[in-house]
């Protein structure tokens, strides 16, 4: 058996190859270590500030770690198609609310593409979409289509959208992609405040200038809410409603529902100043909020208005916190699309935090004709459906300047003026799924993997050596390579380990000495048979052959199932085992083999040598 | 060093009862999967996992009337590390008040004992619904995969014979889980799209064991009469013997290591796999080949195999 000189350049090549594309992985490593080494801070930083190119060189190349085994969230959100159709469709009635309210009942319990949920809806209507949709000429067919259009483009919006957001708030390497039609994969590791992200994910930014109506008619319409709840609905409905929804319970004081009808659910919990601005404590705020959007209770409100909260409360001298309630005219008279740019500052007096706004000129003319005819009255400045403000317009302004105040924290200003600034998305957006994996559980997953991988690897090639003797360097050998391939092709192709990624190995590592023990118990046989060990190991590799390239077959199949199907943090298995088993191939076969050519023309292999 | 050298079973023989056996533990499964089901985790059934850390020791007990008396829904459990606890309650989109409302009340009744979340896991019911059917499509994907490989490279016979071979393992886990879910603490045995994992990497692992089986007898049954497959098929086996218990030795101890040290993430997965090649390497042996045996002993015909060794 001779060395074949394409077969040793091949062997010597990938192992230069996968030691070059893990070296900047070592270098980082090492570093990284120095700099934990400096006695003082000062030092370690200006160590860092020297090497400082050449670490975010090689932080780029070097091998990534997963989201779970450095901490980070991994998060699935979806668009809103139903919302984002509904803001398309025009001449709106009870009926189309109706099916619409059908189709996001359906929408929520299957899988089912939306457009043809509301296609089947209106078919089982018989109606045309081109009643609500686009122009009244278009057949159904150009009606979908166009939707289906809308929708893809929606999500595109959605994506740049939330990646200005997360950029502007500074996240590194954030990895942003789209799944389907409707949904967006959302990966960020190293978030220290993870609540202030999701706020920051979720909102949909949507600003809008609204005018109040005159407070008497708020007074009026709360007065003919409460009165028709007090007869029709028994607030215990309401309370059970709430329950159903999943909300957090806690909020609503078993004694309201004891409370006799007569007075009604909201004179109970609302309390009404000298000035006519009307209050709800905040332990009722979620009841409040969900009546107010409940169909029964918006017909009893006036053309074209709505009841909002204000997103702050007040607090009075109670101590306790008070939300005002605020009746406004439905349509916006701006919206956020005019805004250009937004600062978070502090106001005049200093204490406040809040978020100039600056209009673009189209805005800015509207804003100064809007403030001009509205002198004296209030205009609320709404977000997320959410009042933050509505000051009393003094005069006109003609600049496109306006201000949101009522802001808790510098954060939450700073968090506004992101939002502002990346602007609405097309539709709100849901979190349907969520994975997140603090820093220090990280940390002991990585400890765990590491464990794991450096026992596995021991035990089995103690084991070999044990009982293949030479024969098993060889095996061991081929063992060292692969799991050198399957990390430089991670690190290559800027793929990341995970923990499951780590458990893929570590089977590998169980696997890859398969081929080999084939081989071997092949090459046993041959010798038990009186053969010579050069014709022995040959026979061997020839015999064993099919049955290796089967088994790989199979194996490197069923992993690439699971990557095409698998979602998340099965995909991290799925693809180490893939390299790994595409690797063993390669160690199996040709690596070992070139050994036994180098041992065997030294003569350094003998029978005694398969142990 | 040299084990299960040489040696001469009848693996044939005692066909009628290894079948026996089987069936009786997949029935066994089946009937534990009709009426006890199985344990889903949150990956197909939709819903939230959260996993509390504690500073110091605290008695589970405590802990589940904390977050019972702040109105939270559902379980919770002993995670498999020191001082956490796995609370499952339902899918919340909104994490931040979930988070809250476990923080709040932690921190208002259990003062002195710090806590940290250090894990959130939350999956949505149409995500849920989405997994569950991309579970089922690998996996029977992969089965047509192998039926065609193997058909391709053997033949038909050997081919279904090998798939059955696989059923037999994926069920036989299936029924463990069923009859064992949530009957250990340290390992809940729930069924997640890592168990899913776990079943392609087993269904890959079994036919691995089968095929190299295959290997031999095609190997020797060239030009053989009918009247010699059952000595063939028998030598076949013992020779490959040394082989499939070696590989699976090896893989075993691999995966021990995993079950022991990897965590608790992992310990579901790992558990399946080890059970899945125990059984994996026992169906190749006593379910596989005996029925590709019985299945040519009725044709009576000679077989043709494709391919055939490179030599």
């Amino acid at each position: 058996m001779k060395n074949k000189p394409f077969n040793l350049f091949l062997i010597v090549l990938v192992t230069i190859v996968s030691l070059w594309s893990l070296w900047p992985t070592w270098r980082d490593y090492s570093l990284t270590r120095q700099i934990d080494r400096f006695a003082s801070a000062e030092d370690s930083l200006k160590f860092s500030l020297a090497h400082r190119e050449e670490i975010e060189n090689i932080r780029k190349k070097s091998l990534k770690l997963g989201l779970d085994l450095k901490g980070g969230m991994h998060l699935v959100m979806e668009v809103d198609q139903i919302d984002l159709f509904e803001q398309k469709a025009w001449n709106k009635d009870a009926k189309f609310d109706a099916i619409m309210a059908r189709v996001r009942q359906k929408a929520s319990s299957s899988d089912a593409s939306v457009i043809d949920l509301i296609v089947s809806e209106f078919r089982k209507e018989n109606i045309r979409l081109s009643r609500y949709f686009y122009d009244i000429r278009n057949t159904d067919r150009e009606i979908t289509d166009k939707l289906r259009k809308e929708s893809e483009d929606a999500l595109a919006r959605a994506r740049e959208i939330i990646r200005n957001r997360i950029d502007q708030y500074g996240v590194a390497e954030p990895v942003i992609t789209t799944q389907g039609s409707r949904r967006l994969i959302i990966e960020l590791a190293g978030i220290s405040d993870e609540n202030r992200v999701r706020n920051l994910l979720k909102g949909t930014a949507k600003l809008e200038f609204k005018l109040l109506r005159d407070p008497e008619v708020l007074l009026r319409v709360l007065d003919k809410v409460n009165s028709s709840l007090a007869v029709k609905q028994p607030l215990v409905a309401v309370i059970s409603d709430t329950a159903r929804t999943g909300l957090p319970v806690g909020q609503l004081q078993p004694a309201q529902a004891e409370k006799t009808p007569q007075t009604g659910p909201l004179t109970e919990v609302l309390t009404v100043m000298q000035n006519g601005s009307v209050y709800v404590p905040e332990d009722s705020k979620d009841f409040v909020a969900q009546l107010f959007r409940r169909n029964d209770v918006s017909a009893l409100i006036p053309q074209d208005s709505e009841l909002l909260l204000a997103a702050k409360p007040d607090q009075f001298e109670d101590g306790k916190n008070y939300y005002p309630v605020f009746l406004l005219r439905k349509t916006a008279e701006l919206t956020g699309g005019v805004i250009t740019e937004a600062k978070a500052t502090f106001s005049a007096e200093g204490a406040q935090p809040e978020v100039l706004m600056e209009m673009n000129s189209d805005g800015t003319a509207k804003w100064a004709r809007i403030t001009g005819a509205n002198i004296g009255k209030r205009i609320a400045i709404v977000l997320d459906g959410a009042v933050y403000s509505a000051p009393v317009v003094q005069s006109k302004i003609p600049n496109g300047n306006s201000v949101i105040n009522g802001i808790e924290s510098v954060e939450e200003a700073k968090d506004l003026e992101i939002v502002l600034k990346a602007g609405a998305l097309p539709a709100p957006v849901r979190i349907l799924e969520e994975r997140t994996v603090g820093p220090s559980l990280g940390a002991d997953y990585i400890r765990a993997g590491a464990v794991s991988l450096v026992s596995g690897f021991l035990a089995v090639t103690a084991f070999m050596l044990i009982y293949y003797r030479i024969a098993g360097f060889a095996a061991n050998a081929a063992v060292v390579l692969n799991i050198l391939i399957v990390l430089s092709v991670l690190a290559g192709f800027s793929a990341s380990l995970s923990l499951p990624g780590i458990a893929g190995i570590v089977l590998t590592i169980g696997m890859a000495v398969d081929a080999n023990v084939l081989i071997y118990e092949r090459i046993r046989e041959e010798l038990d048979e009186g053969k010579s060990v050069v014709t022995a190991v040959t026979a061997g590799y020839d015999k064993a052959f099919s049955s290796i390239l089967d088994s790989h077959v199979t194996t490197l199949a069923a992993a690439y199932l699971l990557y095409t199907f698998g979602i998340g943090p099965i995909q991290g298995f799925a693809v180490t085992l893939m390299i790994g088993t595409a690797a063993s191939l390669f160690t199996a076969i040709i690596v070992t083999k070139e050994i036994f050519g180098f041992m065997l023309s030294r003569n350094i292999l003998s029978a005694r040598s398969f142990g | 060093m040299k084990i299960l050298h040489k040696t001469d079973f009848d693996f044939l023989k005692y066909r009628k009862i290894t079948y026996g056996i089987s069936i009786a533990l997949l029935l066994a499964g089946m009937i534990s999967l009709v009426f006890k089901g199985l344990n889903y985790g949150i990956d197909f059934r939709g819903g939230s996992d959260v996993v509390v850390r504690f500073e110091k020791n605290v008695d589970v007990g405590s802990v589940r009337t904390v977050l019972k008396d702040a109105g939270i829904s559902g379980t919770l459990k002993q995670y498999g590390m020191d001082r956490s606890f796995l609370l499952s309650t339902v899918f919340s989109g909104e994490t931040n008040e979930l988070k809250a409302l476990i923080t709040n009340a932690l921190k208002d009744r259990l003062p002195d004992n710090e806590h940290e979340i250090v894990r959130i896991d939350s999956v949505g019911p149409s995500i849920a619904s989405d997994m569950k059917w991309s579970a089922l499509k690998a996996l029977f994907a992969a089965l047509a995969a192998i039926l065609l490989y193997v058909g391709i490279r053997f033949e038909l016979k050997f081919a279904t014979a090998g798939v059955i071979a696989i059923f037999h393992d994926v069920f036989f886990i299936l029924g463990m889980f069923s009859i064992l879910g949530g009957v250990f603490t340290f390992m809940p045995l729930e069924m997640d799209q890592s168990i899913i994992a776990a079943f392609l990497t087993v269904a890959g692992y079994s036919v691995t064991d089968t095929v190299v089986v295959y290997d031999r007898i095609r190997e020797r049954i060239r030009g053989r009469k009918p009247s010699e497959y059952e000595a063939i098929f028998n030598e076949s086996m013992n020779q490959t013997l040394t082989r499939t218990v070696i590989t699976s030795g090896t893989t075993m101890i691999t995966v021990l290591i995993l079950f022991i040290f990897a965590g608790p993430a992992i310990r579901g997965f790992a558990f399946a796999v080890f059970a899945g090649i125990l059984i994996g390497t026992y169906s190749s042996l006593f379910i596989a080949v005996p029925i590709v045996y019985d299945w040519l002993r009725l044709k009576k015909s000679a077989v043709k195999l494709r391919g055939g060794s490179a030599s």
